[in-house]
C-alpha cells in the first residue's frame, strides 16, 4: 500500500464491495495493516522513557487487536472529538486526558461519595451514550499522558511555544523558558488568547501594564512548588491550571509587593492541546500504515459577555 | 483584649464541636497573647488585605483561607521565595498582626456562612431552596446563558467560567462553595455553581462530563465563580456574627476580591 492511503482504501472497499469483493482482502493487494496494540508497542518502545507500573496510561476502551484505520491525537477524548475522529475515518484515539471523566477512567460512573460506599450508582445517560458510541464505531482509546510529559524536551511546553509562535525564542536550551520582545502582560494575554484559541477559560493575575520579556511555561496541572521555583526567574508564567489557594494567591501577593510579574492560566486541557499536535507529528513515522491527525479538543469554557 | 480571647469566644459560640486536630484553624501569625486593636474578616489573608487592615487600625485578621499559599500554611514550602514571602512576614511582624484562620469550623457551623453568603449574593433566594441546608434551588426556568449572565452581573466577577450549552433550558441548581464542588452527574441537577475544581483526573471531571452532556443534548451546566469569589460573600455573615460577641473592638469585612482578570 504505497500509493493508496489506508483511508482511501477503506472508502474504495466500502463503495466497491459488491462489484469487486477482492478489494476487501488487504492481503491480496499487499496492504500493510497494524493493530492498536502494535501501535502502542511501538510508541512505548520509541518513547525512550522507563514505563511506570503505577500510571494512568493504557487502553481505556475498545479491543487492542483492532486493525487501525486512522489515528487521532487529542488532549481530551470528548464525544465531540470522537465524532470528528469517526468522520475522518480514524478508529484509534490517543488522548492525554481521561475518557471517562476521572483519574480512575473506567466506563462506569463512580460509586461511593454521597451515596455510601458499595452502593451501585444509578444509570448515567452520558456514560451510556459514550460507551455506545465507542462500541458502535469500534473505537479504541489509549491514554498517553504520564510518559509523554516526561520526555525531554517537555512536549507540552514545546507545543505551547510553537502555538505562541515563539519556538525559536527558547531561553538557553530549556523548552519551558522563552525570551521574547518586550510586551505588556495585557498584550501577552491577548496574544495567548488568540494563539491557543481560548474562549472563556483564560484568566490572568498581575498588573496589566507589567513588562514581560521572559516567560516560563507550566502546561498541565501544577503545584505551588513549581510556581515558586519558576516565577522569580521569569516575568510571567503561562500555565494550564493551578490550585487557587496556591499559585494564583501567590501571584497576587507578588504583584501587590510591587513586582512586575504575571500569571496567565489557560486551563489544563487547552494547555495540552498543542503538545498533542506534536504527538501526532511524532507518531506519524511510527505508524506509516495509518493516517495520523491531531484533533484539538479546544477550550471547554465560555464566559458571559456583559 | 487578646487574640486568644477572641478565639475562645469563636469556639464558645460556634455551636459545633471544635476540631482539636485541625491544622487549618490555627494561628498563622502572632499568637493568643497578641493584643487586638480591631478585627478584619476576609476570604484570603493576601498581602493587600493585610495592608488595608493595618491601615484601618485592625491588627487581627480572620481569613477563611490560607496565608502562605498552601493548605497547611507550611512555610517551608514557600520560604525560598525571594519575591514576597520575606516582605509579607516582615510586614506582619512590624505591625504586630495576628492571623487566625477559620476554615473547618466555618464549614462545621450551621448554617455554613459560606453557603448563606454565596446564595444571598447570587440571588438564590431561600424560597427557591428545596429544603433548608440542601443548597439545591429550583428556579423559574431559564437558559444556562441567561443564568450565567445574571450571576456574573450580581457577583461582579470578571473571570467566571462556564461549561455547557448556553441555550440549555435549566432550573435545578446545586450550589457548592470553594473547592467543595458537587459532581455534575446527579440526575436531579441541571447546573452546578461553585468556586473551583480541578479540570481532569479527579473523582468526576465536570468539564469533560458537561461537554459530553451538551454534545448529547442533555441540559447540564457548570459555572465556576473562582474560589475567592465563591467564599468571600459569606465573610459578611461571619463579620456580623463575630460583632455579636466581640463588642470591645471594631470588626470589619476587608474584601480580598477576585484575583483574576480576563483578556
Amino acid at each position: 500500500m504505497t500509493a493508496l492511503s489506508r483511508r482511501a482504501f477503506v472508502r474504495l472497499g466500502a463503495s466497491g464491495a459488491v462489484a469487486a469483493p477482492w478489494v476487501l482482502d488487504p492481503a491480496t493487494i499487499g496492504a500493510a495493516t497494524v493493530t492498536a496494540q502494535e501501535v502502542v508497542d511501538r510508541v512505548r518502545k520509541a518513547a525512550g522513557v522507563e514505563w511506570k507500573t503505577a500510571t494512568v496510561d493504557g487502553f481505556k476502551a475498545g479491543d487492542p487487536a483492532t486493525s487501525v484505520t486512522g489515528i487521532v491525537t487529542t488532549s481530551l477524548a470528548t464525544i465531540d472529538v470522537m465524532r470528528r475522529a469517526v468522520k475522518a475515518g480514524a478508529n484509534l484515539i490517543i488522548t492525554s486526558g481521561p475518557t471517562f471523566y476521572s483519574r480512575a477512567d473506567v466506563p462506569t460512573p463512580p460509586a461511593g461519595r454521597g451515596r455510601g460506599a458499595g452502593v451501585a450508582p444509578p444509570p448515567d445517560p452520558v456514560f451510556a451514550a459514550k460507551n455506545d458510541f465507542i462500541r458502535t464505531n469500534k473505537l479504541v482509546v489509549w491514554r498517553f499522558s504520564d510518559h509523554w510529559r516526561v520526555r525531554t524536551p517537555d512536549p507540552f511546553a514545546q507545543g505551547l511555544a510553537e502555538a505562541l509562535g515563539w519556538l525559536r525564542n527558547r531561553t538557553h536550551d530549556d523548552a519551558s523558558r522563552l525570551t521574547v520582545p518586550v510586551v505588556t502582560l495585557e498584550a501577552l494575554a491577548a496574544r495567548v488568547k488568540s494563539r491557543v484559541d481560548a474562549r472563556g477559560g483564560i484568566r490572568v493575575v498581575g498588573r496589566p501594564q507589567a513588562r514581560v520579556q521572559t516567560i516560563g511555561l507550566l502546561p498541565g496541572t501544577r503545584s505551588i512548588q513549581d510556581t515558586v521555583a519558576l516565577l522569580p526567574q521569569v516575568d510571567a508564567i503561562i500555565a494550564g491550571e493551578i490550585r487557587e489557594w496556591e499559585s494564583s494567591e501567590y501571584a497576587r501577593d507578588v504583584a501587590n509587593a510591587g513586582r512586575g510579574k504575571g500569571l496567565i492560566l489557560v486551563g489544563r486541557s487547552l494547555s495540552e492541546d498543542a503538545g498533542m499536535k506534536l504527538c501526532a507529528e511524532w507518531l506519524r513515522p511510527l505508524a506509516p500504515e495509518a493516517p495520523v491527525r491531531w484533533l484539538p479538543a479546544g477550550d471547554p469554557y465560555w464566559r458571559p459577555t456583559t | 483584649m487578646t487574640a486568644g480571647e477572641v478565639v475562645d469566644r469563636i469556639k464558645k459560640n460556634l455551636g459545633a464541636p471544635w476540631r482539636d486536630t485541625t491544622y487549618r484553624d490555627t494561628f498563622k501569625s502572632g499568637g493568643p497573647d497578641t493584643p487586638v486593636t480591631g478585627i478584619a474578616t476576609t476570604v484570603f489573608a493576601s498581602f493587600d488585605v493585610i495592608q488595608r487592615a493595618v491601615e484601618a487600625g485592625l491588627n487581627m485578621i480572620i481569613p477563611h483561607e490560607v496565608t502562605y499559599w498552601n493548605d497547611r500554611d507550611d512555610k517551608t514550602v514557600v520560604s525560598a521565595d525571594p519575591l514576597v514571602y520575606t516582605q509579607k512576614l516582615a510586614y506582619l511582624a512590624a505591625h504586630n498582626v495576628v492571623i487566625f484562620r477559620t476554615h473547618d469550623s466555618m464549614h462545621d457551623q450551621r448554617p455554613d456562612f459560606t453557603y448563606v453568603g454565596s446564595a444571598r449574593e447570587l440571588g438564590l433566594e431561600p424560597r427557591y431552596e428545596t429544603a433548608p441546608g440542601s443548597h439545591r434551588f429550583t428556579l423559574p426556568e431559564t437558559t444556562l446563558g441567561a443564568l450565567a449572565a445574571t450571576l456574573q452581573r450580581r457577583i461582579g466577577a470578571r473571570a467566571i467560567r462556564v461549561v455547557g450549552d448556553p441555550g440549555a433550558k435549566v432550573r435545578r441548581v446545586q450550589l457548592g462553595v470553594g473547592y467543595a464542588t458537587p459532581a455534575p452527574n446527579d440526575a436531579d441537577v441541571d447546573v452546578v455553581i461553585s468556586g473551583e475544581q480541578q479540570e481532569v483526573d479527579g473523582f468526576l471531571d465536570a468539564p469533560e462530563y458537561v461537554l459530553d452532556a451538551a454534545a448529547l443534548g442533555i441540559p447540564k451546566g457548570w459555572i465556576m465563580l473562582g474560589h475567592a469569589v465563591s467564599e468571600e460573600a459569606g465573610m459578611l455573615e461571619m463579620t456580623q456574627w463575630i460583632k455579636g460577641f466581640v463588642p470591645e473592638v471594631p470588626v470589619q469585612l476587608v474584601k480580598a476580591g477576585e484575583p483574576f482578570w480576563a483578556p
